[in-house]
């Protein structure tokens, strides 16, 4: 370990991870950027750089614009990201009354530790989970990708119904069937297009879908003040509130775990940690009013989700949120296929990213506390100058991976296909999470059919696999449970 | 357009998708016969068969008339489409930092930013940024001119 630790110190990778963190804490502090799009704009170009350098910069956005988030959200009541709803609820009241330090003192303190936290169970739970994947044959890589699958199910909200979320998952897998049949090695789907012998490129579509949507629906935008009147209100100093640990543990631990389930988000674990925070406090009646507690709780949760949506990332390919699909894209086009290989042949690269991880959370809390209160203005850049930006770096980012103009126009029909879904209400990222888990689908099943001689006995014979459909089953289980009781409640309710 | 019309032409649209990738399982060749075409025509049951039921429930229970609002601001929206499609037609030929150098600014009038010295301060800190961390850092070759 101390080998990878000497990796991580060097001046190089240190003023990488900074430049990362800072940027991510920039770009999570615009409202209408996200960690997603800053990934994955960012992701064809660390192609030239060295691998570890690229991963570490990618991991110090994806930690800084997770806290970065909150700063808007608490000094302007504008989320910077999704993630930060949740922080805007107790932040912005609070900055109103003059608590605005205090506001962004629990929020980087938080997020600092749910990041650690989180970042530490990668480390620890990463190599073991990575060696069960060793055992794996082609019908358990099968069964792994409809695991994360399952995942879609839980994607599905109030936006976007279930069986549409199924739609869209399967629709991304459609679309990971065009190009070559590894099989026969005829062409499918291909429409003559000699762009497309390869298939589809994730990465256009990540682009398209994540970060050219935005910047479409963002021009689209009729103009909406934001109120800057609590920057005006001078905020006092005030010291962290006892029991505010209670809260920072909760959210680390849920924030974490639901960051390793496939699927599920940094928002979903913000709230998730901030109800049962807002359950369990005894200052319950302060919530929505400016409590420290629901800031700490849901920065922490959405923090946590950080280190544990790598853990099924890089160890078993399935993409525990949609920014991890934008990593996972990263340590591909490097050659490194997420398993046990990052953890044998590729671990001078893999351990010092994750290492990295920590540092990044050290740099944001440093910047946090340092810089905070600045940064908030960030957010005051108009979007008639952030969206011709953001598009320009769209068009580069798509083009530069295969230097392929044909990928800068599959990224524009991406984005205007995936905004017709959206607005249809078609989960987005079951659509890139079936797009990356479709070849992988692929390959476990139709080599499973040729061990199994045509039979489909094969993915259920084996003890791993039994045990697969069981995790299965307890993945699909409580979505369904709550879809089904979102369906009937207002029949109920009717009666 | 109503959006409950635009979901319904979806939906049937992925069923004729679903017919038409399960029929072109028939010419799969060789091994792929009993592989990849097994594979592709359970995804195309699966999306076939989930849209046909989202679309018998909308048929049956969506009463709605909502139109469907892609945007708010239709010609911004529209422009900013038609600028991006200018953007990678000119991209080869001209290389990124001219037509960067022109969408950038262009795109910035359309949304209704007036300030010419931040447009053009961004424009040039944007290709400057461009030129030395993906250019001269990284090795990123990008077509048209080089300096």
């Amino acid at each position: 370990m101390l080998e990878y630790l000497s990796i991580v110190f060097t001046f190089q990778s240190l003023i990488t991870i900074l430049i990362g963190t800072v940027a991510g804490v920039a770009i999570g502090g615009m409202p209408g950027l996200t960690a997603t799009m800053a990934v994955g704009l960012l992701v064809p170009f660390t192609y030239t750089m060295d691998p570890t350098a690229g991963l570490m910069l990618l991991g110090g956005i994806y930690c800084g614009a997770m806290y970065g988030g909150s700063i808007p959200a608490i000094l302007l009541n504008t989320p910077g990201t999704p993630a930060a709803v949740a922080t805007a609820i107790e932040g912005y009241p609070m900055s109103r009354q003059g608590r605005g330090g205090l506001a962004l003192k629990v929020s980087v303190i938080a997020s600092f530790c749910g990041g650690t936290f989180s970042a530490f169970v990668l480390l620890m739970f990463a190599p073991f989970l990575a060696r069960q994947a060793l055992a794996f044959g082609p019908a358990e890589t099968f069964l792994l990708a409809l695991m994360g699958l399952a995942g879609i199910i839980s994607i599905a909200d109030e936006n976007t119904s279930l069986i549409k979320a199924l739609i869209a998952g399967v629709l991304g897998m459609v679309i990971a069937i065009i190009g070559t049949d590894d099989m026969s090695g005829s062409l499918r789907y291909t429409m003559g297009l000699v762009e497309l012998v390869d298939g589809i490129d994730f990465m256009p579509a990540l682009i398209g879908l994540f970060s050219m949507i935005q910047m479409l629906e963002l021009a689209g935008q009729r103009q909406h003040r934001i109120d800057t009147s609590a920057l005006e209100v001078k905020q006092k100093s005030e010291p962290l509130p006892p029991g505010i640990a209670k809260p920072i543990a909760l959210g680390s631990g849920t924030g974490t775990v639901i960051g390793i389930l496939p699927g599920e988000g940094a928002t979903i674990a913000a709230f998730i940690s901030y109800n049962i925070s807002k359950r369990i406090s005894k200052m319950k009646e302060l919530f929505g009013k400016g409590n420290p507690e629901g800031i700490a709780a849901a920065e922490a949760g959405n923090n946590g989700c950080v280190g544990g949506s790598l853990v099924p990332t890089i160890t078993l390919g399935i993409p525990g949120n949609s920014v991890a699909a934008a990593l996972m894209g990263a340590f591909i086009i490097h050659g490194m296929i997420p398993g046990p290989d990052l953890f044998t042949e590729y671990a001078d690269r893999t351990y010092p990213f994750i290492l990295s991880l920590f540092v990044a959370n050290g740099v944001f809390l440093i910047v946090g506390l340092a810089f905070a209160p600045y940064l908030a203005r960030i957010a005051l850049v108009p979007p008639a100058l952030m969206v011709p930006v953001v598009s320009a770096f769209a068009v580069l980012g798509s083009y530069a991976l295969n230097n392929s103009v044909f990928d800068v126009y599959l990224m524009i029909a991406f984005a205007l296909g995936g905004l017709v879904l959206k607005k249809l209400g078609y989960s987005l990222e079951a659509l890139i999470l079936g797009l990356i888990l479709g070849p992988i689908a692929e390959g476990g099943f139709t080599q499973g059919m040729i061990i199994g001689h045509g039979s489909p006995l094969i993915f259920i014979e084996s003890p791993i696999a039994k045990a697969m459909w069981g995790l299965i089953a307890l993945l699909l289980i409580p979505p369904l449970y709550s879809y089904w009781k979102h369906v009937h409640k207002p029949r109920r309710e009717q009666i | 357009m109503s959006r409950k019309w635009v979901d319904r032409a979806v939906l049937a649209l992925f069923i004729g998708m679903a017919v038409l990738l399960y029929a072109s399982t028939a010419s799969y060749p060789g091994i792929a016969k009993t592989t990849s075409a097994n594979y592709v025509r359970f995804l195309a049951v699966f999306i076939g068969g989930l849209s046909a039921v989202q679309l018998g429930y909308s048929l049956l229970k969506d009463r709605s008339t909502d139109p469907l609002r892609l945007t708010g601001h239709l010609p911004r929206f529209l422009g900013l489409l038609a600028a991006l499609a200018g953007f990678a037609v000119l991209f080869e030929p001209l290389g990124f930092f001219v037509s960067a150098g022109i969408f950038i600014p262009l795109v910035a009038r359309m949304l209704g930013y007036r300030r010419k010295r931040v447009i053009f301060l961004t424009t040039a800190g944007v290709l400057i940024f461009v030129w030395l961390v993906f250019i001269k850092l990284l090795g990123v070759h990008l077509p048209g001119i080089t300096f």
